[in-house]
């Protein structure tokens, strides 16, 4: 049996009780590393399931999952999955492996930061398509997801945008050679993507959204030191978010009232009359 | 310095109407650097007793030992014209002081890209040809460059002492080969001559060709003795001058001119030429060679050269010389033929600038250049480094095309990737000072104008080899140099102590700037490669590595040459390959580029800088693509200059333009390392048929693109009758008769595949044309001159890329030869397997 597991968003004991049941019987422990990354030490982890687990980095998930299937007909193992198993997309790819050498699969649900954002006030049912920011290079600057922006804005609802973490990347260089060299790892700031959206907006002139338009910096949800921040998105440009990870709201034109009064409250005192001013005159 | 200081040389480049860029160029060993002396003796730098000798443009030590110029030198020569010729300079100038920045060249083919280097900085070129050897492969590939740079050439028919003393031919033998080499460079000249230059073929009645002795210090044109007879005729000089060439003859009984080689009574006349021109040189020789010094005196009285009393002392060859010399001074006779007749800058600029210029022709900077203006945005092209005294430190040796350069202005440094707009490959620096180049010297000055020749100093640490200096903002590059050879033979080298490698390191850094053509790199096992156009490039850039650059003991492997893998066929399936997460698909088909094609991209005819719907159209009527598609090439590959095409041949793809980034250096990195043995691809296009992508930008980063585009370009290469091409040599070898069979015995032990063989019309050599893989080269020439006695003078020019028999993946000869490069590259003996390329659905 394949056990695909959610540990849920902070620590060691956010693993629901089923996950660590099934964590328990299993042989082999595998822990996704790349597409988001836990609070805590895989050292943690390890003491507090009494097991051994395993990082598996991107190389041995995408090129040699068979490392990680190998006889999983018999045994079981499982295959742990920061947040919720199906929030980051590229696991699909595992799981049809899976069952083309006729291995069961569970999966285990947990949070993920699709449903907690719901932390920062505004009500899921108003969130249209998430959209994720990668780092622009020199030559790479990618805007399709912008078409995406406006056409939640359009229709008034609100867009979570998730930040590009590198934690595990060779550069182009080392690619190239066929060198096993990675990078220091990296993760995105809300000031970063804020600017990068500033300039497609600038560069594309369609009025998806501006520097006046409301959005709320959510970072190290389900955490202990969770913070958020709204404001302008000028605003936003400046302050200050502190550790990763981190993720933003652009907030759409249909605001509950009570949205945005929970909204308000994550607005620094010294901006709230421009608060006010803006969300009568965009947002009531 | 008797006849010039730096501060009258400085005021000439103000005047640029009066100044002439020129490079000597020739075959090997038909003496340029020689002829070169003689000039610099006139402009008065080194003593006029030396000409001749010292071969003052040849700076190294192993340049005067071997005989052979290794790198291009320049130097700054002023000359004084007399006003009654004044008239006959057919463009602007402005007095009668003339400045020439002279660059003498190497003729050996191994270094002609030091060729290529001096004719971009130059105007017009000095094209010297042995009387006897005739137009050689060399002449010819140089005179080529020359035509493809809009460098307007005239000839000097060199070593006619020589034609003189060792051959005793007759008069009219001697004019006859004049003639026929003069007729030969005519040929050249009409095969590659640019429009736009104009008529370019050079006729020794108008003065554009000069006859002369290099080694005796002596020359001259037919402009000087129509001007010595017009007097005595009372003709017009010009008129004189057509008499005195071709089918004019002068019937001495009727003192009458006619075109009938005979008289009236059916008497051959002689040839004006001979008579009037040959037949003083032909007496002076025979008097004084045959020690008939009292004839010899009386006829210099007539000629009105006086001689000292302690030249009358001389004998023989001594007084041939100086008798020579005082009679037909080369040096007045050369820089009268240059001066008249070769452009100034602002001439030559005005149809130049569409050949150097990247960027539209009607912006600041082609203004600039096209009217060589001194208070234009600044235009300077660095085409190669000059190693100074202070180690590790070059000059950067080149033209200003527009704009003045001074010492502390802030500068643009533009390298031959550097796009408008971007911030690659480039640099924004002060220049710290200038110099003026003198052969061995250089001289400081404190700006240099437009259309003049210079050094800087303070830009070489961030340019690699060339580039483009400017202040314009909005300044395109000026197009980067072709090089006629490529670096095809390569070495390994290490140093013999480890503790020395990084100076070993450093030392190839340099060598890399202080060469044109040589590649060095460190290649996938981690060996230090040096890659150079022949055996003796390779020599003597080893021998610079070691002794100068590096200064450590290396110790080097057998030569290695490089090959290029090549596709035969079109893909035989759709090569299909998935992104390492599997959400990220490209299809992807092979197809032979065509020899015709390559070629155009190699020679620079069709690139990745042209305007693409001009080059569409090109692609479409000459190569018969479709037009379409050839919109839609994405990119030139390896290096992003190669002979090989991405093209983009999918429908309605979203998000497609986000991928190309990723998929083009996919394509680079592909092309550069090919499927079987890493070695370059060549003449292959690869068409993008079809790309499913995930839609979120964050899983199709490039970590998710590149490897599963270049999967797909080594996936569609496999299937595609994948092939190798070896380099191959065109050798020159000239030889006598007798010697012919040992040639022929050492061509076929090395795959050598004769292509022509020919007598030299007058002489006994024969010369023979080969082909030859540079595979087989190593030691040919030791080996040649072994079979023959030492008879036999090969020179060897890189041709062309052949097409290998057989299947790289099916060939047991092509096997063992793809191994063998894996294991020297120290990559796994195996071929790889296809499936490590090609994904299923």
């Amino acid at each position: 049996m394949l056990y695909v597991i959610g540990l849920g968003l902070s620590d060691e004991r956010d693993i629901t009780v089923k996950g660590l049941d099934a964590v328990k019987s299993c042989e082999r422990i595998y822990l996704e590393a790349y597409t988001s990354i836990l609070m805590v030490e895989k050292e943690k982890l390890e003491a507090f399931y009494g097991k051994s687990v395993t990082i598996a980095d991107r190389e041995m998930v995408e090129s040699d999952s068979d490392t990680i299937l190998n006889n999983a007909q018999n045994v079981n193992v499982a295959f742990l999955v920061v947040g919720d198993p199906f929030g980051a997309t590229t696991h699909t790819d595992l799981v049809i492996r899976a069952k083309e050498l006729n291995i069961p699969v569970q999966t285990i649900h947990n949070a993920s930061i699709m449903n907690a954002i719901g932390a920062c006030g505004l009500q899921l049912y108003n969130f249209g398509q998430t959209i994720s920011m990668v780092w622009f290079t020199e030559t790479w600057r990618p805007d399709s997801w912008y078409p995406r922006v406006k056409e939640n804005r359009d229709i008034g609802l609100h867009t979570l945008v998730l930040l590009d973490i590198k934690v595990k990347e060779q550069s182009l260089e080392n690619m190239a050679r066929g060198r096993l060299i990675y990078e220091p790892p990296r993760f995105m700031t809300v000031n970063c993507c804020v600017e990068q959206m500033l300039e497609i907006e600038e560069s594309r002139g369609e009025n998806a959204y501006g520097p006046e338009t409301l959005a709320i910096g959510c970072v190290r949800l389900g955490t202990p030191t969770q913070l958020f921040i709204s404001g302008t998105m000028a605003q936003l440009l400046d302050e200050d978010f502190g550790e990763p990870l981190h993720s933003l709201v652009i907030i759409g034109k249909r605001m509950h009232v009570m949205e945005a009064e929970m909204v308000r409250s994550f607005c620094p005192e010294k901006y709230q009359v421009k608060f006010d001013e803006i969300y009568k005159r965009d947002y009531e | 310095m008797v006849n010039f200081t730096i501060d009258q040389i400085r005021a000439l480049m103000d005047k640029v109407t009066n100044v002439r860029n020129m490079s000597v160029i020739a075959h090997v060993d038909h003496g340029k650097s020689t002829l070169t002396d003689s000039l610099v003796s006139k402009a008065g730098i080194i003593s006029s007793a030396r000409a001749g000798e010292a071969r003052f443009t040849d700076t190294r030590q192993d340049e005067q030992d071997r005989g052979i110029t290794i790198k291009s030198t320049a130097i700054s020569l002023f000359f004084e014209m007399t006003e009654e010729d004044l008239p006959d300079i057919k463009q602007k100038s402005d007095g009668a002081s003339f400045l020439i920045n002279l660059i003498d060249s190497p003729g050996h083919v191994d270094f002609s890209s030091e060729v290529t280097a001096a004719l971009r900085v130059t105007d017009g070129a000095l094209v010297v040809v042995d009387c006897v050897d005739g137009v050689c492969v060399q002449t010819e590939t140089v005179l080529r460059q020359a035509l493809g740079e809009r460098i307007k050439p005239v000839v000097v028919i060199n070593k006619v002492d020589r034609a003189l003393l060792e051959l005793q031919v007759t008069k009219e033998d001697l004019y006859t080969s004049f003639q026929r080499t003069i007729e030969s460079v005519n040929v050249i000249i009409a095969t590659y001559n640019d429009k736009v230059l104009g008529d370019v073929m050079v006729y020794p009645e108008q003065g554009t060709v000069a006859f002369a002795s290099g080694l005796h210090g002596w020359a001259f044109t037919i402009r000087q003795f129509a001007q010595r007879y017009s007097k005595k005729f009372g003709v017009d000089r010009s008129k004189m001058m057509d008499k005195l060439w071709g089918e004019n003859y002068f019937n001495p009984a009727t003192k009458k001119w006619t075109t009938k080689s005979t008289d009236a009574n059916g008497k051959p006349l002689e040839r004006a030429f001979n008579m009037f021109i040959l037949d003083p040189i032909f007496k002076l020789f025979d008097s004084i060679m045959n020690f008939k010094k009292d004839v010899a005196f009386a006829m210099l009285e007539k000629l009105d050269i006086a001689l000292k009393n302690d030249e009358k002392e001389m004998e023989g060859k001594q007084l041939l010389k100086t008798v020579m010399k005082k009679f037909l001074p080369a040096g007045e006779a050369l820089l009268e033929m240059i001066v008249i007749h070769l452009p100034s800058p602002v001439t030559a600029q005005k149809y130049r600038v569409e050949n150097l210029y990247e960027g539209p022709q009607d912006d600041e900077c082609a203004k600039g250049i096209a009217s060589c203006d001194p208070n234009g945005p600044l235009m300077l092209y660095v085409s190669k480094m000059v190693p100074t005294s202070d180690k590790g430190r070059f000059y950067a040796f080149g033209r200003v095309f527009s704009g003045t350069v001074r010492a502390g202005l802030k500068v643009r440094i533009q390298g031959p990737n550097y796009q408008v707009g971007s911030k690659t490959d480039l640099f924004v620096k002060s220049v710290q000072r200038i110099v003026l180049m003198m052969g061995r010297y250089v001289e400081p000055i404190e700006d240099c104008p437009a259309g003049n020749i210079v050094g800087l100093v303070g830009v070489d640490q961030f340019l690699l080899k060339s580039g483009t200096i400017t202040t314009s903002d909005a300044a395109h590059n000026l197009k980067v140099m072709k090089f006629s050879v490529s670096p095809v033979v390569q070495v390994a080298v290490e140093c013999k102590q480890a503790s020395d490698l990084p100076k070993l390191v450093e030392g190839l850094k340099r060598l890399s700037k202080s060469d044109p053509c040589v590649l060095c790199f460190t290649s996938e096992s981690g060996e230090h490669i040096v890659a150079g156009s022949g055996e003796l490039h390779l020599e003597i850039c080893l021998k610079d590595l070691e002794e100068d650059h590096a200064q450590v003991p290396i110790r080097k492997s057998d030569p290695v040459v490089q090959y290029k893998e090549t596709i035969q066929a079109e893909s035989s399936v759709t090569a299909l390959a998935k992104s390492p997460n599997k959400h990220n698909r490209i299809f992807m088909k092979a197809a032979p580029l065509g020899e015709e094609l390559s070629l155009a991209i190699e020679n620079g005819k069709v690139g990745p800088r042209d305007e693409f719907k001009a080059r569409a159209r090109v692609l479409s009527d000459e190569f018969e693509w479709d037009n379409q598609e050839a919109r839609k090439i994405w990119a030139f590959g390896p290096d992003a200059n190669g002979a090989n095409l991405m093209v983009d041949l999918t429908k309605g793809v979203a998000y497609l333009n986000e991928i190309k980034d990723s998929c083009v250096a996919a394509f680079q990195w592909a092309t550069r390392e090919g499927v079987f043995a890493e070695e370059n691809m060549r003449g292959c296009r690869f068409n993008i048929l079809d790309v499913v992508l995930h839609a979120d930008a964050i899983h199709r980063g490039g970590g998710q693109i590149i490897p599963a585009c270049r999967s797909a370009i080594y996936a569609a290469a496999y299937v595609a009758q994948p092939g190798l091409m070896e380099p191959v040599y065109l050798v020159e070898i000239t030889c006598p008769e007798q010697a012919m069979g040992g040639i022929y015995g050492v061509l076929n032990k090395r795959r050598g595949h004769t292509i022509g063989e020919e007598q030299r019309p007058g002489t006994p050599m024969y010369i023979v044309k080969a082909h030859l893989p540079v595979a087989e080269s190593f030691g040919f020439t030791a080996d040649l001159r072994q079979a023959t006695g030492g008879q036999a003078f090969p020179q060897s020019v890189f041709d062309h890329w052949q097409l290998m028999n057989g299947v790289s993946n099916e060939d047991p000869k092509l096997i063992e030869k793809i191994l063998s490069i894996r294991k020297r590259k120290g990559l796994k003996e195996e071929i790889p397997p296809l499936d490590r390329f090609l994904d299923r659905l």
